[in-house]
């Protein structure tokens, strides 16, 4: 392994911010359909952060909120990385009633919502940023992190073998509605010279 | 004469990207901002008589800007160029009298058929 220390200019920081701009207005265009909202767009959070920071890149989630979450691989062109969809749990029960789910929510429920809307937001966002850095990511199999426990349990579940990860962060919230989800994605630490390449290329006059 | 465009929005990258997706042979003054605030300045300092208007900004976004260009009745053609296309976002800005909502990223294909389409190419 070459040991050379990662790095993003604030060029490629800009960048990243707004590939993730465009991938996650796709990603809530389809979702704003599904349940027939207006999703609310912030504005993207891109660091380069230490795999051991990552509570802290989790800004849109409180650390009260008892949370659930999903966790997604993908690979595409050497880039590697991981999709968190984390929820409040609150949330749920409005987007059940969006969905027009029983009032009565159970785990397995629970679990069918969480990976219904995993899908289709990981989904969308991967292939947002794809097409514009021009790789095809393909998805594994979503993993449950754990259903209605505190963040940090969530988080701690997972092991990660990259010291560096480069985190985009986008928190949805549903107009209306007390929704409220963060879409973390995390670039593997060897991922990112590949995506700062393909950056600079699109910075080029 | 050339005509004086604003391209505002508070991505470095995206400004550039949209600055090149501008027609090669199109006779035009360009201008820049990074949030509204600084676009509504440049358009009554008639840097804005075409404006291609992000949605998503800091200190005031696009919906802010179009409604303050709109209640002081300033002269500008506003294009929306933005990632957020959900159907009410486009309905909104049509509302508030922007010309056309055209999605991100956005191409030079796309930039000159809207242009034309207005008859300003």
């Amino acid at each position: 392994m070459n040991k050379h220390i990662v790095s993003i200019t604030e060029d490629q920081r800009d960048c990243y911010q707004e590939i993730a701009n465009v991938a996650m207005g796709q990603a809530a265009a389809l979702l704003a359909k599904l349940l027939e909202v207006k999703v609310i767009l912030p504005i993207p959070v891109v660091n380069l952060i230490e795999v051991n920071e990552l509570r802290m890149a989790l800004s849109g989630i409180e650390n009260s909120d008892k949370v659930s979450g999903v966790c997604q691989g993908f690979i595409g062109n050497k880039i590697s990385g991981e999709a968190l969809l984390i929820f409040n749990d609150a949330s749920l029960s409005d987007i059940a009633k969006l969905l027009k789910y029983s009032n009565e929510l159970d785990t397995s429920l629970d679990l069918e919502l969480l990976m219904d809307v995993a899908n289709i937001l990981i989904g969308a966002c991967l292939r947002g940023i794809g097409s514009q850095l021009d790789v095809n990511f393909s998805q594994g199999h979503p993993v449950v992190l754990g259903q209605h426990v505190n963040l940090s349990e969530l988080i701690s579940t997972n092991n990660y073998r990259w010291s560096k990860t480069l985190a985009i962060e986008i928190n949805y919230k549903i107009e209306g509605y007390d929704i409220n989800c963060d879409l973390l994605l995390l670039f593997a630490e060897d991922a990112i010279e590949v995506l700062n390449n393909k950056v600079n290329y699109l910075l080029e006059d | 004469m050339a005509i004086s465009v604003l391209i505002c929005d508070d991505s470095g990258f995206a400004r550039k990207q949209m600055a090149r997706a501008l027609p090669d042979n199109w006779d035009v003054e360009v201008s820049f901002a990074c949030n509204g605030e600084e676009a509504i300045q440049a358009i009554s300092e008639g840097k804005g008589e075409v404006v291609f208007l992000d949605l998503t900004m800091p200190v005031m976004d696009g919906i802010q800007t179009l409604t303050y260009i709109r209640e002081h009745d300033l002269n500008a053609m506003v294009i929306v160029v933005s990632g957020d296309i959900q159907p009410e976002a486009q309905t909104q800005v049509s509302q508030l009298g922007a010309l056309d909502f055209i999605q991100k990223p956005i191409s030079k294909e796309k930039s000159a058929e809207v242009l034309k389409r207005f008859g300003l190419l």
